[in-house]
């Protein structure tokens, strides 16, 4: 078989105010497994991204086999032999087709010069490569009744049937429980030993990268850091150190609060996806108790979960020891837990409405008088929580889809103190925000605590856990892997656990 | 307190299977009920020659407006103006026949290009100004209608009508292969030549799969190369064939056409479109799937008359099988 190799040289792109990638080197050739780590925004799926021809403003050359080729378009890329099979599976796929039709679907639109279908061939032949990846499903059956895992087989499957020497896998592994996950590795190792093939494979799961890659190269910054074999000595450890590769600045100082007995306690609490499972922890009056893990840890399902917006499956949750009915929302808000989501613009802000009326959507009966909206009580509302957040608007009556980042995400957090809760749940609430407005949303929290209130914080940027949490839990698939007390611990130690290092913690209740 | 970690705890595999299998045939479980329950309670009366004959010729219009609403929702579009359009459509076909004096088939082709180059205003609507569909649609009923009626000049077009400027109509009267068109067996054959064209077009060539694709999921369509405004377009420019035919069978069977004589059958055709849906577990419009719905609705029509049910209770019972139908295609989804 002819050796091919797709190296990228000295390849940089900008995104508007960030330099996402700057001058990377990427080499690799067919039968390697490579590994791509490195932290969240270290630039993995950016330069994947320009491999696929899916970032067509990059500067540098990527050459395969020694001559330049142009990566412009996804279709330039699958044109040499480049495939990407991205997380989001449902995004490449089409539901109501069947699987037959979207293996082959590539080949329909390519080459097929007949406008008659045979459908007899056609599963014929997806059922072919089907058998020769060794996937086990019925060609007919639509892919919207089939599992998470069986999809993202059919878009292997996709990208095989297509000439495909450069196979990327982004992070294929995130959603899957770890049956399928062993049952994708197999589909894997069995492609590396009978196609002439290069797989890259980008995962957060650091164990999972020393158990299937003969290299791996990471990346920090934008910039690839180093590429090394995978060899019996590495550890999850060495791996972890070089992703970090740095101290964490911008130290946030808390005030001191002071921590009371126990508020609220959660006891083996599974959600209905198995995106979290069996989960224990407490939180104490006046704490802030940090939830870290990684990107599809299951931080938000647990966070939902809680607040009644995600399925229970089982577990208990108790408040001041009384035990809590919680099937959804409007339940939580009765008890006094308020949930701040990630996705503020979808979830948490009304973009459309005025900040007045968005600060006090959460508790609008209190500004009513028999029905009535009392129009001076819900500005007077909200020009004490403007001043107080420092909201920066030009008036509460502007619209706050034209607001920063930053600023509707204040709006956000001040809708729920506004509704006086007990319990404050945040979903990564510094994503996408500049470091001004982070300061300002932790002085925030800090005075949530002050007023005796307890505060959940979950986030993937662990340096922000580590300033602002009293207590870290680490979670990884579904389940806390260790209980650390911030003062006492580093990013290296959060990390180790995050990606599964060490052993699940016994639920200490 | 329940110690299971399995991830999905599902319903146990076989009650899941049947309860797939009883949403995915709901509506021909429905249909072959109706025929047990009207054959018990009314025997021969119900199940005769004559009978079946009725319900297929009340089915068949109401089946090509069917199959002209399947096939302008399988790449997720929508179009509330349909019938209004062929209304417009049966105004030409007989003013063409009747104040023009033109033979059957070139009326037939004036009706057809006539109803081709209405609908370049929809597709205008919808691919270049990039209005929602039942949005665009919704605007353009209020235009088929206007547009209609200011053509024929605010009546009816029928036999001894004069045109609307006061000069005499070419004929006076209507051909037997006028007539013959609306009446069985021809309308019955029309029907089925419709529903196999139909079924042919979108189940065995790849541009009906790739129609499919998109109306599945246009992002990924898009980027596996399809040109997916050339195939709304193809689409919409079936649809308009098949409206056209609809509105054929109208003036036919009604040897006129009459005011607005088309726009009740929209919401029919829509009923019999959502209730093929997931026939068979197909869960897309699909030709076959409406040709069922539209034998559901008019099966109990048929039979529930028969029974001496009033007719004005009859809408209620049409409307009871549509949310049936709609509580099978739904009730299997996640919420989201």
């Amino acid at each position: 078989m002819e050796k091919l190799t797709l190296a990228a040289r000295d390849v940089s792109i900008e995104f508007p105010g960030v330099k996402a990638l700057a001058n990377v080197n990427f080499e690799i050739s067919t039968g390697e497994i490579r590994a791509v780590v490195g932290a969240n925004g270290a630039g993995k799926s950016t330069l994947m991204k320009i491999l696929a021809g899916a970032n067509p403003s990059y500067t540098g050359e990527v050459l395969l086999n020694g001559k330049v080729i142009d990566l412009r378009s996804p279709m330039a890329a699958k044109k040499h032999g480049i495939q990407i099979v991205y997380q989001e599976v449902d995004t490449a796929l089409i539901p109501t087709l069947s699987v037959a039709e979207n293996v082959l679907l590539n080949h329909m639109i390519m080459e097929q010069k007949s406008p008659v279908l045979n459908w007899r061939r056609l599963r014929r032949e997806a059922q072919r490569i089907l058998a020769r990846l060794h996937i086990d499903v019925n060609v007919r059956r639509l892919v919207q009744n089939l599992t998470l895992a069986q999809k993202q087989m059919v878009l292997i499957a996709k990208a095989i049937a297509s000439r495909c020497n450069f196979l990327i896998l982004d992070e294929p592994t995130a959603p899957l429980s770890d049956t399928e996950t062993t049952e994708l590795f197999g589909l894997v190792k069995h492609l590396h030993e009978t196609e002439n093939i290069a797989i890259i494979f980008i995962s957060h799961r650091i164990h999972e990268v020393i158990s299937i890659c003969e290299k791996y190269t990471v990346m920090r910054n934008g910039e690839t850091v180093d590429t090394t074999a995978v060899t019996e000595s590495t550890t999850t450890k060495e791996i972890v150190e070089k992703m970090l590769g740095r101290a964490f600045d911008e130290l946030f100082s808390k005030e001191k609060v002071e921590i009371g007995e126990r508020v609220f306690e959660v006891s083996h609490l599974s959600d209905a996806e198995g995106k979290v499972s069996d989960v224990s922890f407490y939180v104490r009056k006046g704490e802030i108790v940090g939830i870290a893990g990684l990107v599809g840890a299951g931080k938000s399902e647990l966070c939902k979960t809680i607040f009644g917006a995600h399925a229970k499956a089982g577990g208990e949750m108790t408040l001041h020891g009384k035990k809590l009915r919680i099937n959804n929302p409007t339940q939580a808000l009765q008890n006094r837990i308020a949930l701040v989501p990630e996705e503020r613009r979808k979830e948490g802000v009304l973009v459309n409405e005025n900040v007045s009326l968005n600060l006090s959507a959460a508790c609008l009966g209190d500004f009513c008088t028999a029905s009535f909206i009392n129009r001076s009580k819900v500005d007077g509302n909200a020009r004490k929580y403007v001043e107080e957040l420092g909201i920066i608007t030009p008036s509460i009556r502007q619209y706050v889809r034209n607001l920063s980042g930053g600023n509707q995400q204040k709006v956000a957090v001040g809708k729920w103190l506004a509704a006086d809760c007990e319990l404050y749940i945040f979903d990564e609430p510094t994503k996408g925000v500049d470091v001004g407005a982070k300061h300002d949303i932790f002085r925030l929290i800090n005075n949530i605590t002050k007023q005796g209130n307890s505060v959940l914080y979950a986030t993937c940027e662990n340096a922000e856990l580590l300033s602002i949490a009293d207590r870290i839990y680490v979670l990884y698939d579904g389940k806390i892997m260790a209980e650390l007390t911030a003062s006492e611990t580093d990013e290296d130690e959060i990390m180790n656990y995050a990606v599964g290092g060490g052993t699940p913690q016994v639920a200490a209740i | 307190m329940q110690a299971s970690l399995n991830p999905n705890p599902l319903r146990s595999g076989r009650t899941k299977s049947a309860y797939r299998f009883l949403l995915d045939w709901a509506a021909i479980i429905t249909l072959a009920l109706c025929f047990v329950v009207f054959y018990a309670v009314k025997g021969d009366k119900f199940m005769s020659v004559n009978n079946m004959i009725n319900i297929l010729r009340a089915m068949s219009i109401t089946t090509v407006f069917g199959i002209a609403a399947t096939i302008s929702m399988a790449p997720d579009g929508f179009d509330m103006s349909a019938c209004t359009l062929a209304s417009c459509s049966a105004y030409v076909f007989v003013s063409m026949y009747l104040w023009y004096g033109l033979p059957l088939w070139l009326c037939t082709i004036v009706t057809v290009f006539s109803t081709l180059i209405m609908y370049q205003l929809t597709m205008f609507l919808i691919l270049v100004c990039k209005i929602p569909d039942m949005l665009a649609t919704c605007a353009l009923m209020f235009v088929h209608q206007g547009l209609g009626q200011w053509y024929i000049g605010g009546g009816a077009v029928s036999t001894g009508m004069r045109l609307p400027g006061g000069a005499a109509p070419a004929r006076t009267s209507l051909s037997d292969a006028f007539s013959a068109i609306g009446r069985w067996p021809l309308i019955v054959i029309i029907m089925a030549a419709c529903v196999l064209i139909a079924f042919f077009f979108l189940e065995f060539t790849k541009h009906g799969r790739f129609i499919y694709a998109m109306g599945g999921n246009r992002q990924a369509a898009k980027l596996s190369g399809i040109n997916v405004k050339a195939y709304r377009y193809l689409a919409g420019m079936i649809t308009a064939v098949f409206i056209a035919i609809g509105g054929i069978l109208v003036s036919s069977r009604g040897s006129s056409a009459q005011v607005m004589c088309c726009d009740n059958y929209l919401m029919q055709s829509l009923a019999a479109v959502f209730v093929g849906r997931s026939v068979g577990g197909a869960e897309k419009p699909n030709a076959l799937g409406t040709l069922v719905g539209s034998m559901l609705v008019s099966t109990l029509e048929n039979g529930l008359t028969i029974m001496a049910v009033s007719y004005y209770v009859l809408p209620a019972v049409k409307g009871a099988v549509l949310a049936l139908a709609l509580i099978a295609a739904y009730a299997g989804k996640k919420e989201q």
